[in-house]
C-alpha cells in the first residue's frame, strides 16, 4: 500500500469506547480475583486413615524410587515388610471395602464438595465474561476505534478487526470488539501488578490450569487397593545396587588434583 | 549470601538471631506504611500480600524468641494471627510455641502440653501440634514418651523426614543404634541428595561401631566412611564430613592393621554387603581429609572470601583434631 489510509475519527470515540471497555476489563479482573477469593471453599482435611494410606503409598514410591540409599540388607528388609502389609492391606483406609472396586463418585460427599468448588469457580468466570461480552457486541460493535502504531501482514486482519466487514481497510486498525478481545488475553501484567503475582484475576490462565489438572475430574480416585498391589509388584522386580559402592574410589578419584 | 530474614530459622546461628530480633522493631514499623492505611474501597486495588512478607515475620518471631524478646515476638504473632486465623495449622503451632517459651516453670510447661492433649483428642490431624507435644515431651526429658509420640505419627505419616530425623535423634541419646540407623535411613529415602543426613548417619555408625568388634565392626566402620564420603561427593566443603572422615579412616586403619584375618577380596554374595575397602584407599582417604581440614581451617581463619560460612566452633575442633594428630607425630 502506498500512502497509508486516512480515517477521520471522532475523538469521542476514545473517551466513550476505548477507555471504557479497558476499564471495565480491568475491573471485571479485580472483581473476579475477589469474587473467587470469597467463594474459595477451605480444603478439607482428611481424615487420619485416608491421609495414612495416601503417605504409605508415597513412603513406598521413595523406597521405589531411592533404594541406591541404603544397604541391600535394610532395601530387603524394608521390601518384605512394605509387600506383605500391601498385600495385607494393612495401609487401606478402608479395610472392609477391599474387593469392591471403584467407589461411585457421585456418592462420594468429599468428591461433590470438591465439584461444587468447581462449578463455582466457573460460574465466577463465565457470567461476567459473557455479559461484558453482550454488552460491547450491543453497544459498540462495528467501530474501528484506534490504529496500531506499526505494520501489520494481512493475516491479522480477523484478529483485529473483528466485527468489521470491510476488505480493504489496513490492518492497523482494530476494530472495539478485537479491542476487547486484546484485553481479555493481555492484562495478566497488570492483574500481577494491581493484586500480585497469584491472583485470580484472568480467566484464561485459571482455565489452562485447570485443562492441565487432568483431562477427567468426575473419574476421581483410582482403586487403592490395586495401587498398593502394583506398588508391592514394583518393588518385588527392583534389582538393588548400592550408591555407596565404589564411593571411595569416586571421592578419590575427584580430588586426585586438589590434594 | 541470601537474605537472612528469609531463611530457614533453624540454619541461623545465635549471632544472626541477634542481628534478625534487633530489626524486628524498624521491619514491623515499616509495614505499616501509607500503603496499608488506604480506605476501604481504594484497599482492593493495592496488594500488600507477598508470601516473602509472612515468612519474614514467623522468621523474626522465631528469632525474637531466641533472643528472649518476647514483646516483639508476640508483636508478630499477633500480626500472623490476624492474619491467617487462629484455626491455621501453623498459626497454632507457633502460638503453642510461644507458650512453650514464655513457661516459667515445670507446671505451666505440663498445662501447655495438656492444650495440646486436648487438642488433639479433638482433631487428631493437626501435625505441627502433634510435632510440638513431641518436642515439649522431649524437652520435658520424657523421652520414651516422646518416642512414642512421634512413632505413633510416623505410622500415620511415614513420609515425614522432620519427624524421622527427630526420631533417630531420639533414639541416639538413648542408645539405641539400630533404630537411630533405621530412622536416618528412612531420612535418606525420602531426600536422598542431603548430604548432611548422610554424615550425620556415618556419625551414628561410627557410634555404633564403638560397640561391636571384629568383623561386624570393621564392616561397620567401612560403612560409616562410604557414608561420609558420600557426603562429601554430595558437597565438597563439608566440614563435618571431612571431620567424620578422618576420625572413621584413623579408626578404621588400626581396625584393619590388628585384624589378623584375610580381607575377604569379593562381596558377600549373600548378604549383600560390601567388601572392607582397601588399606591403600584408606589411607588415602585419611590424607585426603586431613588436607582438605587443615585447608578449610586456614582459610576460614584468614576470612577468605566464600569460606566465611563456617560455624566458629566446628573450625575449633577441626583445628584441635588437626593438633592432635601432629602432636602424634612429634611424639
Amino acid at each position: 500500500m502506498a500512502e497509508a489510509q486516512q480515517i477521520l475519527r471522532d475523538p469521542a470515540l476514545f473517551y466513550w469506547i476505548l477507555l471504557p471497555i479497558t476499564v471495565v476489563m480491568v475491573l471485571t479482573g479485580i472483581l473476579r480475583h475477589y469474587l473467587s477469593t470469597l467463594l474459595q471453599s477451605a480444603p478439607k482435611r482428611q481424615p487420619l486413615a485416608k491421609l495414612r494410606e495416601q503417605r504409605s503409598l508415597l513412603r513406598s514410591a521413595n523406597l521405589r524410587t531411592n533404594y541406591a540409599q541404603i544397604s541391600a540388607s535394610a532395601f530387603q528388609k524394608r521390601r518384605e515388610w512394605l509387600i506383605e502389609n500391601a498385600r495385607d492391606g494393612k495401609f487401606l483406609a478402608d479395610p472392609d471395602a477391599r474387593g469392591k472396586g471403584k467407589p461411585n463418585p457421585m456418592s462420594d460427599p468429599a468428591m461433590m464438595e470438591g465439584m461444587m468448588g468447581m462449578m463455582k469457580g466457573n460460574v465466577a468466570m463465565m457470567v461476567p465474561q459473557s455479559l461484558i461480552m453482550g454488552w460491547i457486541n450491543a453497544f459498540f460493535s462495528g467501530y474501528v476505534i484506534m490504529k496500531l502504531p506499526f505494520p501489520l501482514t494481512p493475516q491479522f486482519k480477523q484478529m483485529l478487526q473483528a466485527g468489521v466487514g470491510t476488505r480493504d481497510l489496513d490492518v492497523r486498525w482494530v476494530s472495539s470488539l478485537s479491542w476487547y478481545f486484546l484485553t481479555l488475553f493481555g492484562l495478566q501484567p497488570v492483574y500481577n501488578f494491581i493484586l500480585g503475582s497469584n491472583n485470580a484475576a484472568n480467566q484464561v490462565t485459571q482455565q489452562m490450569a485447570q485443562s492441565q489438572m487432568g483431562a477427567n475430574p468426575m473419574g476421581g480416585a483410582e482403586d487403592p487397593e490395586k495401587l498398593f498391589n502394583a506398588e508391592a509388584e514394583n518393588l518385588e522386580v527392583i534389582e538393588h545396587y548400592y550408591i555407596l559402592d565404589g564411593v571411595e574410589d569416586r571421592l578419590l578419584e575427584r580430588f586426585q588434583g586438589a590434594i | 549470601m541470601a537474605n537472612p530474614l528469609l531463611e530457614a530459622p533453624s540454619k541461623s546461628s545465635p549471632e544472626t538471631a541477634i542481628d534478625l530480633s534487633q530489626q524486628a522493631s524498624t521491619f514491623i514499623t515499616s509495614q505499616s506504611s501509607w500503603l496499608s492505611a488506604i480506605p476501604y474501597p481504594l484497599s482492593l486495588f493495592i496488594n500488600t500480600e507477598s508470601q516473602e512478607k509472612w515468612q519474614t515475620y514467623e522468621n523474626l518471631f522465631l528469632a525474637c524468641l531466641r533472643t528472649g524478646d518476647d514483646n516483639t515476638a508476640y508483636a508478630c504473632l499477633e500480626s500472623l494471627t490476624d492474619r491467617f486465623g487462629k484455626g491455621n495449622d501453623r498459626v497454632v503451632a507457633l502460638q503453642g510455641l510461644y507458650k512453650e517459651a514464655t513457661a516459667k516453670n515445670e507446671s505451666e510447661l505440663a498445662e501447655v502440653l495438656r492444650e495440646y492433649e486436648e487438642m488433639l483428642k479433638s482433631d487428631p490431624t493437626i501435625f505441627s501440634i502433634r510435632k510440638r507435644r513431641a518436642a515439649v515431651l522431649r524437652s520435658m526429658g520424657k523421652t520414651s514418651d516422646a518416642v512414642t509420640a512421634l512413632t505413633n505419627l510416623l505410622d500415620q505419616s511415614p513420609t515425614d523426614a522432620e519427624a524421622w530425623s527427630e526420631l533417630g535423634d531420639l533414639y541416639l541419646t538413648q542408645g539405641s543404634y539400630d533404630q537411630a540407623i533405621f530412622s536416618f535411613e528412612e531420612v535418606l529415602l525420602i531426600m536422598p541428595y542431603s548430604w548432611n543426613m548422610q554424615a550425620r548417619l556415618g556419625e551414628v555408625l561410627y557410634l555404633a561401631s564403638g560397640r561391636t568388634e571384629g568383623g561386624d565392626q570393621m564392616k561397620i566402620l567401612s560403612e560409616s566412611m562410604r557414608r561420609f564420603c558420600r557426603s562429601l561427593e554430595l558437597c565438597d566443603d563439608y566440614l563435618r564430613g571431612h571431620y567424620g572422615l578422618k576420625l572413621v579412616t584413623t579408626r578404621l586403619l588400626e581396625v584393619l592393621s590388628t585384624s589378623k584375618k584375610p580381607q575377604q577380596s569379593s562381596s558377600d554374595p549373600v548378604r549383600g554387603d560390601l567388601a572392607p575397602p582397601s588399606v591403600d584407599a584408606v589411607k588415602k582417604l585419611n590424607e585426603l581429609a586431613t588436607s582438605k581440614l587443615a585447608e578449610i581451617v586456614r582459610r576460614s581463619n584468614s576470612g577468605e572470601k566464600g569460606w566465611d560460612g563456617y560455624s566458629a566452633a566446628e573450625i575449633i575442633a577441626a583445628r584441635e583434631l588437626l593438633d592432635r594428630d601432629t602432636q602424634k607425630i612429634e611424639r
